[in-house]
């Protein structure tokens, strides 16, 4: 469980970036954290990894305050997955890339093995493992960001922008092994992202900051309605809620949009 | 009125001979003339912690030179040479486009202009890889690096963001390097920019460089 209280936040040099936030995430949560750049978004969740703390208000990291924590003392608990997958990666091949958090762990070499094949699997990489990080393309890279923090079988995953730069069938089976985590393993999943029909499709909660407030906290199905206006904080509605609302028609892919409209007896080419 | 980026390399370069060539109290004297010029040119945080950490560093030298048994007159004024010599070179950064430097350096010293990048570059280089290493650092803590334990371990566990932090600025120079081409980087770049002209500023000060350069030839032999 995740929690933050009246946390205010400023980074040395600059304006306050987070004024007086009050959230709470339960176990087993999948969260979309959304709003317009510079909102604070990625500011949030750097408190709940104890990146940086806050200049008022508590982070409570399953009832206690991090105040006194390092990343590294939460590493087993939150995965975080940083925008740009470069800032990570250190070693020579894809699989020794998705052990390096497990050996600072110190775990017997057997259960790396098998937990490392086991992220990668999941990330579709296996194929690459004897293969160089660097060589790999974008959208693989920030797999592999997701396989290594996966590894480490965290219950909460921070998702920094992971679908940037993948094709849609990538972005499908990582965003898909992410849901079937949720929901089987009760894995938190906070996804921050400006990919509206993303929030829409793998998230239930939505938290929405604009200029450093926290000005929505509900569920994402009622924020996507398609009807309510999101301009005046940086977003929009997903072409498909939009058009699910003229219909009456609730689906996440075009393809089940145009089966449920020619069931509803409107002709589709 | 302005001396031109010319007219500051040449007095950064005297500066570094001054401190060698004049006496203490009037290398001390010209460390007062730098922190009084750098704070004119520019009085933010950023210009505060430089000098900060300049003085951290100064004590720093002074106290290894005493640990290893040099004189405290000779740690002190080593230590003083050494920081007249780094503020000059901050006035010079804050007072001077770092184009106008690179320009200066292929028109008036003939310095190839790919050198004359490559020094800039490394310059421009410094404000990025601090922001890597603090990202990289946050990035690589979150999959359990951690920096606590004797010398050692940290030494060894800051290999952990050293590599990245090396592939990362390769990578970036790379991207840099072909950017720059693509866009035409070559024998024309600096030489279709407004010339540097001297004016009189810059020949006074010349002069007065010349004049304070030769001060052990008039000292040894006109002054006395």
């Amino acid at each position: 469980m995740l929690e933050v209280n009246q946390v205010n936040f400023a980074y040395r040099r600059g304006e306050p970036v987070l004024h007086d936030i009050t959230c709470s995430i339960a176990d087993g949560e999948s969260v979309a954290l959304l709003g317009h750049n510079g909102s604070g978004k990625t500011t949030l969740t750097r408190l709940f990894m104890a990146l940086d703390h806050p200049r008022s208000g508590e982070v409570l990291v399953d009832g206690n305050n991090i105040e006194k924590c390092e990343p590294a003392d939460l590493a087993d608990k939150i995965g975080y997955v940083f925008q740009n997958p470069d800032l990570q990666i250190m070693e020579d091949t894809v699989f020794e890339e998705v052990a390096y958090g497990l050996k600072n762990k110190e775990i017997s070499e057997e259960n790396i093995k098998h937990q490392v094949e086991v992220a990668l699997k999941a990330m579709g990489l296996e194929e690459f493992a004897d293969l160089y990080p660097r060589s790999l393309s974008f959208g693989q890279k920030r797999r592999l960001g997701v396989a290594a923090a996966l590894a480490l079988n965290p219950r909460t995953l921070i998702l920094d922008e992971i679908t940037n730069g993948q094709d849609e069938q990538e972005r499908e089976m990582m965003m898909s092994y992410l849901k079937k985590l949720n929901e089987e393993k009760h894995i938190t999943l906070i996804l921050i992202t400006h990919a509206m029909e993303i929030a829409r499709k793998y998230t239930k909660r939505s938290l929405v900051l604009y200029d450093g407030d926290m000005v929505y906290d509900g569920s994402t199905d009622e924020l996507f309605d398609g009807v309510r206006d999101l301009k005046p904080w940086g977003l929009s509605q997903p072409p498909l809620a939009t058009l699910g609302a003229v219909f009456g028609i609730k689906a996440f892919d075009t393809e089940a949009f145009c089966n449920k409209l020619e069931l509803k007896g409107v002709g589709v080419k | 009125m302005r001396i031109t980026a010319f007219t500051q390399l040449i007095l950064v370069l005297a500066v570094t001979a001054w401190v060698f060539l004049l006496p203490i109290p009037a290398v001390a004297m010209l460390l007062a003339l730098e922190l009084v010029l750098l704070l004119y040119i520019k009085h933010d945080r950023m210009t505060m912690a430089a000098i900060g950490a300049l003085t951290v560093f100064t004590g720093m030298m002074i106290v290894l030179q005493l640990l290893f048994g040099s004189s405290l007159y000779i740690s002190l004024t080593g230590g003083l040479r050494m920081f007249v010599m780094t503020t000059a070179f901050l006035d010079l950064l804050a007072g001077t486009k770092i184009q106008d430097i690179a320009q200066a350096l292929v028109e008036k010293f003939h310095m190839p202009c790919e050198y004359a990048f490559m020094l800039t570059t490394a310059l421009r280089f410094v404000p990025d890889f601090l922001a890597d290493s603090s990202n990289t650092l946050d990035a690589q803590s979150c999959r359990g690096y951690s920096n606590r334990g004797n010398v050692l371990k940290r030494l060894y566990a800051y290999l952990a963001v050293v590599k990245p932090l090396v592939m990362r600025a390769i990578a970036k120079s790379d991207t840099l390097a072909l950017s720059m081409e693509l866009k035409g980087f070559g024998a024309n770049t600096y030489k279709n920019m407004q010339p540097q002209t001297l004016k009189i500023l810059d020949y006074v000060v010349l002069l007065l460089i010349v004049v304070l350069s030769s001060y052990p030839f008039w000292h040894k032999f006109i002054l006395r």
